[in-house]
């Protein structure tokens, strides 16, 4: 089963590293693992991420993720089909994810079942200023995030569906 | 592994597009603004750094637009090395320069622009999107788009190195050259897009030109602005995306001044508003005379449109004859209908196309010298470029080891804020009236006026859910009377 593990956000913008910053760490230690493709740092959307997704039976992404109440370190997991709703919004250039996704399944590309399409958002605090290092919260928190999150990576990566 | 997820995205406070309304006691519109976020601390974050590092970082400040960044910074940073750079490393760059456009216009016509006259403006949200459009027009045209813009991509990543995040553009010319079998390899990627240039402009032709409702609505609706243009252009004031000098040019067609990118800082001034973070850049010259339309405005825009009305003539033959029927059919040259833009990309995307096509025939596109050692600090530097979005301004000083001491940005986006609010406000007048109560549609229309400059936010929409939300608030005496959320 071919993996991608991708690493989203903006290494200079505050806490919107966090998902490259797990996708280094994680990487260094996931070399083991057979058919696994990681992309440390990624910040297209829409329409680029089919090109980015094609190819691959399941893609892991690692992101930030902001809410209301949530607080730094805070993570969440869903994949694709869970996230459709939640980004059935006005994207301003492009088109938003789920949109990218459908349109390119209708069109017959090779991209990975929605379902194994496998994403990790961790709460962020502050991603509109630039900064090389993240939020103290978020940077005092990342041993217990990453943990956990990389637990999830490692169980997902042990998981080799029937007849693949 | 299972947890409860209240699923709130708000992308970041205060971190999404917002339009809010005010109305009279009458229900029509009182007043309009449309505020965005902006990323903070960039000039200062570059401060200290070796000055030819910031090719390389300010790829990072968009996700959509970062070969514009690399760009306009890397003749910054030629400037501050003495502006020795490599011929045909103008020429690389350019050619790299000119596929990104076709990869970008490709983006935002099918994706944005279509939905609105394929799906119509009105259409159910749900619908009216690139998915909508491909089940009208059919799924081969689908691949088509999706084709188009990988190949646009691929003659990036061979020129280039890669696609996004470039590391490419060095002081003095470029990291690596076009070796022949890499040309051979473009190519028939090149004649593809030519083809689907000149499709995507067909498409228009049928599905826009062939439909009254939406020439009326390009030519007369709310959607005008008198105010003023700018763009680059050439020594024949042919559009030039890459390199030139800044021309502006009155709604009327009168030039009203063409500067080097170096004295951009005499013609271009920015005003600040209380109520948003971004600025509103200005004719200097003229004053900031508030948000004003008129001959004496100091309020342009820079757009597709704005560089086609700058320019004299097209740089190619087929985008020529493409300019020539947009004009007529719009009336004469220049055009006040920025709904024009979304044609105006079209015919800027044929002549992508064909400066590709040229590059691809010159026979010292794949020469060796694609780089000059620089000899001298000069200390300063401005590199313009025509982002897809509007003029894009980088203006960069070093001390005399070539650590960056100042810098300073004018993205494209920014350069259209005063036209975004006030055809914003004006579209809102136009569409909410006493006794009509405000819907989904009037919500699209509005939104339409400001998707015609294909504004950039991407950089504020890295976080999940990855998207720009979008809020209209409508107020009613002081109180929030409608509210809107995309």
């Amino acid at each position: 089963m071919k993996t991608l593990l991708l690493g989203m956000g903006n290494p200079i913008l505050c806490d919107d590293a966090v998902g490259v910053r797990l996708a280094r760490d994680f990487s260094r230690r996931l070399t083991h693992i057979p058919g696994l493709d990681v992309v440390e740092e990624c910040s297209v959307g829409g329409l680029n991420l089919l090109d980015v997704f094609s190819g691959y039976d399941r893609v892991v992404v690692l992101d930030s993720y902001q809410t209301r109440e949530g607080l730094p370190g805070d993570w969440y997991y869903f994949t694709a089909p869970e996230m459709g709703g939640a980004v059935h919004l006005t994207n301003i250039h492009d088109t938003n994810f789920a949109t990218a996704l459908k349109l390119g399944h209708s069109i017959g590309m090779a991209l990975p079942d929605p379902a194994e399409i496998h994403i990790f958002g961790v709460e962020i605090k502050e991603s509109s200023i630039f900064s090389e290092e993240m939020t103290p919260e978020l940077e005092e928190s990342y041993p217990r995030y990453s943990s956990a999150i990389f637990r999830e990576v490692c169980k997902l990566l042990s998981d080799q569906p029937a007849g693949r | 592994m299972t947890q409860t997820i209240k699923i709130d995205p708000i992308t970041r406070l205060e971190g999404h597009g917002k339009i809010e309304i005010f109305l009279n006691d009458d229900g029509s519109v009182k007043d309009c603004f449309f505020q965005i976020p902006e990323l903070r601390g960039f000039e200062r974050f570059v401060v200290g750094r070796p000055i030819e590092e910031l090719p390389r970082i300010v790829t990072r400040i968009c996700g959509v637009c970062p070969a514009s960044h690399h760009m306009a910074s890397a003749k910054a940073v030629d400037g501050c090395f003495g502006n020795e750079v490599a011929p045909v490393a103008h020429k690389l760059r350019d050619m790299y320069y000119h596929a990104h456009y076709i990869h970008s216009h490709i983006a935002h016509f099918y994706a944005l622009a279509a939905p609105d006259f394929v799906c119509g403006p009105d259409a159910d949200p749900t619908v009216r999107n690139i998915l909508g459009v491909v089940s009208k027009v059919g799924l081969e045209i689908g691949k088509q788009v999706i084709r188009a813009r990988a190949l646009a991509q691929k003659i990036q990543q061979i020129l280039g190195g890669r696609t996004t995040h470039l590391v490419w553009c060095l002081p003095g010319g470029v990291s690596k050259g076009l070796k022949k079998e890499e040309l051979e390899e473009i190519k028939p990627m090149v004649k593809e897009l030519a083809d689907f240039a000149a499709f995507s402009l067909q498409l228009f032709r049928d599905v826009v030109l062939g439909n009254k409702a939406y020439v009326d609505l390009i030519v007369n609706g709310p959607y005008t602005l008198n105010v003023q243009n700018m763009g680059l252009v050439d020594e024949n004031n042919a559009p030039n995306f890459y390199n030139g000098l800044v021309r502006v040019v009155d709604f009327q067609g009168k030039e009203i001044v063409k500067y080097q990118p170096s004295e951009y800082f005499e013609h271009v001034a920015e005003h600040v508003e209380s109520w948003t973070y971004l600025k509103f850049p200005y004719l200097k010259k003229r004053g900031w005379k508030g948000f004003t339309e008129g001959i004496d405005s100091s309020i342009y825009c820079a757009s597709p449109l704005a560089r086609l009305n700058v320019a004299d003539r097209m740089a190619t033959p087929k985008a020529q004859e493409a300019y020539e029927e947009m004009f007529t059919t719009l009336g004469g040259h220049p055009c006040k209908a920025l709904m024009a833009n979304h044609w105006a990309r079209l015919v800027e995307m044929v002549q992508n196309a064909e400066m590709l096509e040229r590059y691809c025939a010159d026979p010292e596109i794949t020469s060796d010298r694609y780089r000059v050692i620089p000899q001298q600090i000069t200390g300063t530097g401005v590199g313009i470029v025509e982002a897809m979005r509007g003029t894009l301004t980088h203006h960069y000083t070093c001390d005399s080891n070539g650590i960056c001491t100042s810098a300073n940005l004018i993205v494209g986006t920014t350069n259209n804020n005063a036209p975004i609010q006030m055809v914003t406000k004006k579209v809102a007048q136009a569409l909410i009236a006493p006794g009509k109560e405000p819907n989904q549609g009037i919500l699209n229309m509005i939104e339409m006026a400001f998707r015609a400059f294909d504004p950039c936010f991407s950089c504020a929409t890295h976080s999940l859910p990855g998207q720009m939300p979008l809020e209209v608030k409508i107020y009613r005496r002081g109180d929030l009377y409608r509210c809107f959320r995309r």
